[in-house]
């Protein structure tokens, strides 16, 4: 099967053929990480863009190395201090940069559908990098793709998801891609931050964390916005912590050699107990890895790489 | 002068609807009559008066629509819409009467002000203009207007539309003070501390979609709120722009109770529902407040509509330019252009289908506003004055940015076309033609 998208703007209508083409490319681009010299010429010439309108070390860094290994020639605008504080719109920044016609365009903004927005005005390819708390689809491809290096197939696996769900763009791209592979997926936060309607998301919803601890294959903690205390949402972040703190005591209710999972960065003490986040079951830095290694495939796949070393 | 033969007439102000000819004259209905001979014709229109004939089988004619919900936007944002377009926007839609909402730049507050939005709409002389002041001095939600003159001016209402009134104090007396100019008060009813920034409805598609949810709670709770305060104080209560069933079950019971209550539904609450913004996906044309709500709602609120709970139709004709609406979804403005489309959307989904009677949609959109707001036209008595509305229900129209009048292109009807449309509007005689 050959790759035919020209976006990557959402998880939601990825189909479970085309996630896997996407972790079967990033295999041999891990193998690229680890060599002595990570540089292909593969896309020399090519242009990526990163519009960066919320700031973000980690994502922007982890996108900017995947491009420069392949091989592209990366501009980084940090639209944050530029254009949108000079009063110009999201179009007309669109505009401009369509004319210094890219090859790729990868946008994180604070927008839901943000990435969307941009899709439609761009003959680019768009990578959603983070819409508002939309999706977050390259996040979620790095989750599976760690989970598959140490589970196999995530069919049938118990996968808890921890926190802020409703503010939660990891968790919702997550959510569609697990549901998507047969994963059983359960949902855990408190009431405030998992309202009714999530349940139809289809997936399990509680605000019970110690009772779905039993044969847990994964435990992703969610990163908390601290502002969500000040907004009243939580009562304090001692209490979160109490009740959806991923701590050594819980980790070993699980029964089994449950891998920790965090999209960072984390508030250590709140969300992971501190020992736990450098323990041997944590692969936070391996989740960091694989984003290169995933974002490195979706380059490659959306710039035309061919699927022709893929097995499918 | 002219002679309406043969026209399907609706007016439900009479309690009648069927076929007659129609006589209007200088600026009123001079007859209405099963069948008229040219003898008579003359005889009533004087022997030395020449008319026109028009044939108009298979045309109804209703008393000019009444839109008591617009936004005009001058003086102030004329880019979006000024009084010339917007009331030319309004007689191409079929409405001869329209009220211009108060949030412009400054607020209608003061009697030059007024005085400025009544001149312009008779300079203009298409649909009939008149203003509903603010209910608070800038809307700032802590001083009353000085209603007496501001009513004496030319103000048809009072409303701090476009935010809600959160203080409940202020909102009891107004409706208490109101009383001195039988003027009703219309609230915008939305608890901002619920709505809390929210930019749709909030539900299954806002969780999906990500976009921070508006509960139906921030009206509801509002739309209790205020019935309470006109049934303990009295007062003349109209609330806009209905969008959610508990608001629908609220309302019913107070008439029961014999509240003073008139409400609004508009035409974009009853067509779609929020599935809209995932469909397109985040198609900001879609974007008002209140937003577009589930099928639930959009059944009670047609329901509601059909059993007299609501007891109006309204635009919300909120324009604004282009640009701004050209935008990711958390960033455009709220709002919907509806004007020029909403009758015939209505027709073609509600009335068409037989959800709506054609008596129901009269009532609700000429008749009831007419009576409640103290307006002349409603009707199609002789006597009566000649706002009246030739609708050619196979006429179809393209609906596109250049064949719009109002300088708001935000609606979802963009690109579609809409059949059923005022082929002939007369305003106070005056006659308009698509």
């Amino acid at each position: 099967m050959g790759w035919t998208r020209k976006d990557i703007l959402h998880m939601e209508d990825l189909k479970p053929s085309e996630i896997q083409i996407i972790i079967n490319t990033a295999k041999p681009m891990k193998e690229i990480l680890s060599r002595t010299v990570k540089k292909l010429p593969t896309f020399r010439g090519r242009s990526v863009y990163n519009l960066f309108f919320e700031s973000s070390t980690r994502t922007r860094t982890s996108f900017e190395t995947a491009a420069k290994i392949l091989g592209a020639d990366t501009t980084s605008l940090a639209v944050a201090q530029s254009s949108v504080n000079k009063g110009e719109s999201l179009l007309d920044t669109v505009r401009t940069l369509q004319a210094m016609k890219p090859d790729l365009v990868v946008i994180r903004h604070s927008s839901s559908g943000a990435a969307h927005f941009l899709a439609k005005e761009l003959k680019a390819g768009v990578i959603n990098a983070g819409d508002g708390q939309h999706e977050h689809p390259t996040q979620a491809l790095l989750d599976l793709f760690t989970m598959q290096e140490h589970l196999g197939s995530v069919e049938g696996k118990k996968i808890l998801l921890v926190g802020d769900i409703l503010h939660s763009r990891v968790a919702r791209s997550n959510v569609w891609a697990l549901k998507a592979l047969g994963a059983e997926v359960v949902l855990v936060g408190p009431p405030t931050l998992l309202t009714p309607e999530i349940k139809s998301w289809g997936v399990k919803t509680t605000y019970h964390l110690d009772e779905e601890l039993a044969g847990a294959d994964v435990i992703m903690a969610l990163r908390l916005q601290l502002e969500r205390q000040k907004a009243g949402l939580l009562p304090s972040l001692r209490e979160y912590s109490q009740l959806y703190g991923i701590t050594a005591e819980r980790v070993q209710r699980t029964g089994k050699k449950t891998l920790i999972m965090h999209p960072g960065p984390v508030n250590r003490g709140v969300e992971i107990e501190s020992s736990i986040v450098n323990s041997s079951q944590s692969v936070i830095e391996e989740q960091v890895t694989n984003g290169v290694a995933v974002r490195m495939a979706i380059m490659y796949l959306l710039l035309g790489g061919g699927t022709n070393h893929v097995v499918d | 002068m002219w002679w309406i033969k043969n026209v399907q007439v609706v007016d439900p102000a009479q309690s009648f609807s069927g076929n007659y000819d129609v006589l209007i004259g200088e600026g009123r209905i001079i007859e209405l009559k099963k069948s008229m001979t040219a003898e008579e014709v003359r005889e009533k229109l004087g022997e030395s008066s020449t008319w026109e004939e028009i044939d108009a089988t298979g045309k109804y004619l209703f008393p000019g629509l009444i839109d008591v919900h617009t936004h005009l936007r001058e003086p102030g944002r004329e880019d979006k819409e000024d009084i010339a377009s917007g009331s030319q926007a309004a007689v191409r839609g079929g409405f001869t009467t329209i009220l211009a909402m108060p949030n412009t730049t400054p607020v209608l507050d003061q009697k030059a002000l007024i005085e400025y939005v009544v001149n312009q709409g008779k300079k203009v002389g298409l649909a009939k203009v008149h203003p509903i002041a603010a209910m608070t001095k800038g809307q700032d939600g802590k001083e009353l207007v000085e209603m007496v003159e501001l009513a004496a001016a030319g103000a048809v209402g009072f409303s701090d539309d476009g935010r809600g009134v959160q203080s409940a104090e202020m909102m009891r007396l107004a409706l208490e003070y109101a009383k001195l100019t039988r003027c009703p008060v219309v609230s915008h009813c939305e608890d901002e501390s619920l709505a809390h920034h929210g930019v749709m409805h909030r539900g299954f598609v806002s969780t999906h979609l990500g976009l921070r949810g508006i509960p139906s709670s921030s009206e509801s709770v509002m739309v209790a709120r205020d019935l309470l305060l006109a049934e303990e104080g009295g007062g003349k209560l109209h609330l806009a722009h209905i969008s959610a069933k508990e608001s629908v079950a609220l309302i019913r019971d107070a008439k029961k109770r014999g509240v003073d209550v008139t409400a609004e539904v508009n035409p974009h609450h009853l067509i779609f529902t929020d599935e809209a913004i995932a469909e397109t996906p985040y198609a900001t044309s879609y974007k008002v407040n209140p937003p577009l709500r589930t099928e639930a709602d959009r059944q009670a609120l047609i329901e509601g509509l059909l059993d007299g709970t609501i007891d109006m139709l309204a635009t919300d004709h909120a324009p604004h330019t282009w640009e701004e609406k050209a935008n990711p979804f958390d960033e455009a403005p709220f709002g919907i252009s509806g004007l020029e489309t909403a009758l015939a959307a209505v027709w073609q989904h509600l009335v068409v289908p037989g959800v709506l009677p054609v008596e129901t949609l009269i009532q609700a959109w000429s008749m009831n506003p007419a009576q409640r707001f103290q307006l002349t036209g409603g009707s199609i008595k002789p006597g009566a004055v000649a706002d009246l509305v030739l609708f050619d229900p196979e006429y179809a129209e393209t609906i596109t940015a250049d064949s719009l009048a109002t300088k708001g292109k935000n609606t979802p009807f963009l690109g579609q076309k809409l059949q059923g449309l005022p082929v002939k509007v007369w305003v106070e005689g005056r006659l308009w033609e698509r």
